[in-house]
This record gives structure tokens, sequence and C-alpha cells, in this order.
């Protein structure tokens, strides 16, 4: 079976790190957008789909946090990891509790991260199989089911 | 009153009898010198509070006795005994360190009160030393207190800074790795040697990971769960995980543990951790053929755990300093001087407190005492500080 690529959005102002991190996730089969910060993020989920977006908590400007409430405001398809080289759990936990799907303290391990990108992807696409389903059944009410 | 301890120096051995039979009849019984050196002899055997003493006395004279005394005996109060037509003594006298003076012939009730103050002035400078003591006491603890929280803010700080360049390496190292393994690079020169020196990279790169997460307390799994905990059960499990490296130094444990000891209300696996980093800090302290005794008792509403070792024992200079983040006596490689800090993290996190004690070349004991119910608090990492001072504070209005 042919892997579907992910379209990875990573955000991070840290940009060798956001460099080499899609280096990786390209060579694996993922397909990558790189963001240097919140704005930035937002930007690009405006401009092109993107099904997991993997987010640096602690950014200068507009943090992590603030750019997760707004990505679930703005975009609620998208999932969201977060990263954190911070020294409290508490703001992964909080991110979770904003909807994020998961979190990873950095340095992460590649492999972890590849399986929560992985969860994250199915989630999404469990939610847009949902809302298709559900779509589908409003179509079939309006119509009567007669085609 | 027949606490006061009381010693009458007078060379008229009938005046002085009076004195003391009349002082007895009061509740006061003192004891009686003839002269000067009995006085000071006496009072090389049994220390005195109030010393009433003859200035006129052949030989020594009061007042060289009076130098003696508050030079040997600085706390001890002397009265001074002064004839009608020489009163100019009792005021050299007081200058010379005397509480006070009489004129000869005194009255009973005047010496009394005499007494008495003395006596009130030798109570109120004790307790004011005592003050003294337990301030300077307290601002140690303070000091040590804050130094500590600074530390951790610091070591923090640089933990999470670091993490960050970190997660640069690691991830360049991997992306070499995955370009190794592409078939165009199967005949790479020296591959063997990229792939032994990208091992190599990684390994040291998991090495800092597990420095910089347990600074920044990412020790447990997960957050704070709290759940029943049997102490005694969580002490056998630790004992048999240390186990293999206790036998290979042929170490026996002893545990102590009180049967009558119900489950607590805390972290089982925050406490499995301060357990290991207990036995195993005993363990590298111990030498082979020692003993490490574990005891675990019911202390009011609180659990009392020690961990005793017949070790090396920790010397006095690095007592203060071991709960600090990175202060470790071992080599860089073998420790990473967080064990204890972390320790203590946990335990101050759980509502309880840890101390040591110990002497050189007479073992360490490292004590525990935990809350049988614990609350978690919000935000313990913002608080931990103005809990202490907190903590401090109310220790000191406790024993007040």
């Amino acid at each position: 079976m042919i892997k579907i690529p992910t379209k990875v959005l990573v955000v991070d102002d840290e940009k060798d790190f956001v460099e080499m991190l899609s280096l990786r996730l390209k060579e694996v089969g993922e397909k990558v957008t790189p963001a240097y910060s919140g704005k930035e993020c937002l930007e690009t989920l405006e401009n092109r789909e993107i099904d997991v977006v993997i987010l640096d908590i602690k950014m200068p400007g507009m943090d992590g946090i603030e750019t997760l409430r707004e990505i679930n405001k703005r975009f609620p398809l998208a999932e969201v990891i977060m990263l954190t080289g911070h020294g409290t759990i508490e703001t992964a936990v909080e991110g979770m509790k904003l909807g994020a799907f998961d979190y990873l303290l950095k340095p992460a391990d590649f492999d972890d991260l590849i399986a929560k990108l992985g969860g994250a992807k199915k989630r999404k696409d469990e939610q847009e199989e949902r809302i298709r389903k559900a779509e589908a059944r409003l179509l079939v009410r309006k119509t009567g089911g007669i085609f | 009153m027949e606490n006061i301890r009381l010693l009458l120096v007078d060379d008229e051995v009938r005046f002085r009898q009076t004195i003391a039979k009349r002082l007895t009849i009061r509740g006061l019984v003192p004891e009686q010198a003839g002269n000067g050196e009995e006085c000071l002899s006496i009072l090389e055997k049994s220390p005195m509070d109030v010393v009433v003493l003859d200035v006129k006395m052949p030989g020594m004279n009061g007042i060289e006795v009076l130098h003696h005394i508050k030079k040997r005996y600085p706390k001890t109060e002397v009265i001074l005994l002064t004839g009608h037509a020489t009163t100019q003594d009792g005021v050299q006298g007081i200058k010379s360190g005397a509480f006070d003076y009489l004129t000869k012939p005194i009255e009973l009730e005047h010496l009394l009160g005499k007494i008495m103050q003395a006596h009130e002035k030798i109570r109120r400078e004790e307790e004011k030393l005592r003050e003294a003591e337990f301030r300077a006491k307290m601002e140690q603890q303070m000091i040590a207190t804050e130094r500590l929280a600074s530390l951790g803010t610091l070591a923090t700080g640089v933990a999470h800074e670091i993490n960050n360049p970190l997660a640069i390496i690691k991830e360049s190292a991997g992306w070499i790795k995955l370009l190794l393994k592409k078939k165009e690079m199967a005949k790479m020169p020296h591959k063997q040697d990229f792939e032994m020196a990208l091992d190599k990279i990684e390994n040291s790169i998991e090495r800092s990971k597990r420095i910089t997460h347990q600074l920044l307390g990412f020790v447990r799994k997960s957050d704070s769960v709290l759940s029943e905990v049997d102490l005694k059960e969580l002490v056998d499990e630790a004992v048999q995980l240390v186990g293999r490296e206790a036998a290979n130094k042929d170490i026996e444990f002893v545990q102590e543990l009180d049967v009558s000891l119900g489950p607590i209300w805390s972290d089982p696996y925050q406490l499995r951790q301060v357990l290991i980093n207990l036995l195993t800090n005993a363990i590298h302290a111990t030498g082979a053929g020692g003993k490490i005794t574990i005891i675990l008792e019911p202390v009011g509403e609180d659990v009392a755990l020690t961990v005793q070792d017949t070790g090396e024992g920790i010397p006095k200079e690095n007592l203060e300093r071991i709960f600090e983040p990175f202060f470790s006596t071992k080599s860089p490689g073998e420790s990473t001087g967080l064990g204890l800090y972390v320790t203590r993290g946990i335990i101050e996190k759980l509502g309880g407190e840890i101390g040591v004690e110990s002497r050189l070349g007479h073992g360490a004991r490292f004590c525990i005492k935990l809350p049988k119910y614990h609350k978690i608090k919000k935000g313990s990492d913002e608080n931990n500080r103005a809990d202490l001072l907190d903590k401090i504070t109310k220790y000191n209005l406790s024993t007040h």
C-alpha cells in the first residue's frame, strides 16, 4: 500500500530545528511546510490544507497556547501536537485541554513523533469521515432518499 | 524559689549562718563559703546563679573574687555586701560587673529582693541568648532555602535553554542516519565509522536529555497521581529493585517496618523514585559487608521513613549542599548530581520534609516525614519558595 503523506506544518522559532525536522519528515514521506512563528503558522493554515500542526509552546510573540486557541477557532479540523522544552508539563496539559492531540518533550524521540503524527492524522481522518457521513445523511433527508 | 543556686560568702561565721538560716526559712537554701578561695573552689565544682559576696575579707578580698568570678563564670551574678563606711567598694564592684551592692547591716527582705532580681536578669539573658541562637539558625535556614530555590530556578532555566539546541542536534544526527540508510550510500567509504560516531552522538544526546528532563521534573511518567500507597510494599519493591547491586557488595538490608501502619494517600510512582534514589545512594556510600536499615513508623498524623547506612558518611561541609542541583562527589559520567535534588522536590511536592544527619565515618541517615493524607496544590512550582518561607515562619511561631 502506498503511504498517503500527512500534510504537516512544523512551527518553531528555532529555524535549525524546523529545517532538520522537516528534512527527516520529508524523508519518511510526509509533506512538510515550515513556519517560524505563531503568526506565520496561522497565515499558512489560511492558504494551505494542513492535517497536523507540530507546534512549539514557547515562542516569542504569539506563544504556542495562544496560537493553539486561534487554530481551534479558525481551523477546527487541524490536529495539533505540541512540543515543549519548557519546565512545566502543566502548559502541555492546558494545551491538551484546549483540544491538542498530544504533546512531546524536547528533544523528542523521532519514532514517538511519527507514532503521534499517525495518531493525529487518524483522528482527523475519522472526524472528516463522520462529517462526510453526516452530510450524506443530511442530503438523503433533504432529497427524501430519491435521487 | 528553690531552683535558684545561691552561694553565700562571708568570713564572719555567725553573720553568714544567721543569714543562711533565715534564707532557708524563706525557701532558699544557700551554699556557704568562709573566704574567697573557698568560694572559687565551690564554683569550680558546682555552678551558681547568684553569689552574695562580702567585700571585706582576709586573704582574697571581695573585689578580687568578683574579678575571678566574672572572668570564669560570666553568667553568674554577684551581689556585694559592703561595710557602712566603704560604699565606694560597692560602686567599684558594679563597675567591675557586680549586679548590685548592699550595705551592712542588711535587711533580709532587701537581700531577698536583690537575689530575685539578679536571678530574673539571668533568666532574661538566657532567653535572649536562646532567641538569638534560634534566629541565627532560622536565618541560616532561610539563606539555604533561598539559595536552593534560586539555584533551582537557574537550573530549570538552563535545562530549558539546552533542550532546544539538543533537539536540533538530535534531528540532525537522525537525518544523517536516515541518509546513510539510503541505497546509494551502501558503498560509501568509512560508512561504519560514520555510523559509530552517530551512535555516540545519539547516546550523548540521550544522556543530556536525561539530565535536562530530570532537572525539569520530567522523571515522572505523568503528572502526580495520588492513590492509596502501602509504604511497606513500596519499600519491599524498592529493595528488590536495587537488590542485585547490594548483593554484589554483600550489603545487608534491615527492614524495621511498623506492621500497624496502614496505607497513606500519596503518589506511589514518585515515592518509589525517592526510595530508589535513597537506597542507591546508600549502596554507593556503603562498603562491602555494610548494612542499610529502613525504618517505617507512624508519627502522629505523619509517617516517618528513615534510610540509614553504615557507609563513609557525609563531611560536614557537604551536608548543607547535598540537596543542591548538580552537587555530587561522584565523577561526571556516574552521577548527574540531581538525585537528592529531585528527591527533595518530590517530597516537598507531596507535603513532606526530608532531612539528613551524618558524621564522617559513621554513616548517614536520611529522614523523610510524609503526611498520611496529601492534597495536591496547584501551580506548586511558582509557590514553592513562598511555601517554604511560609513554613519557616510557621515553624518560628510554633516553637515560641
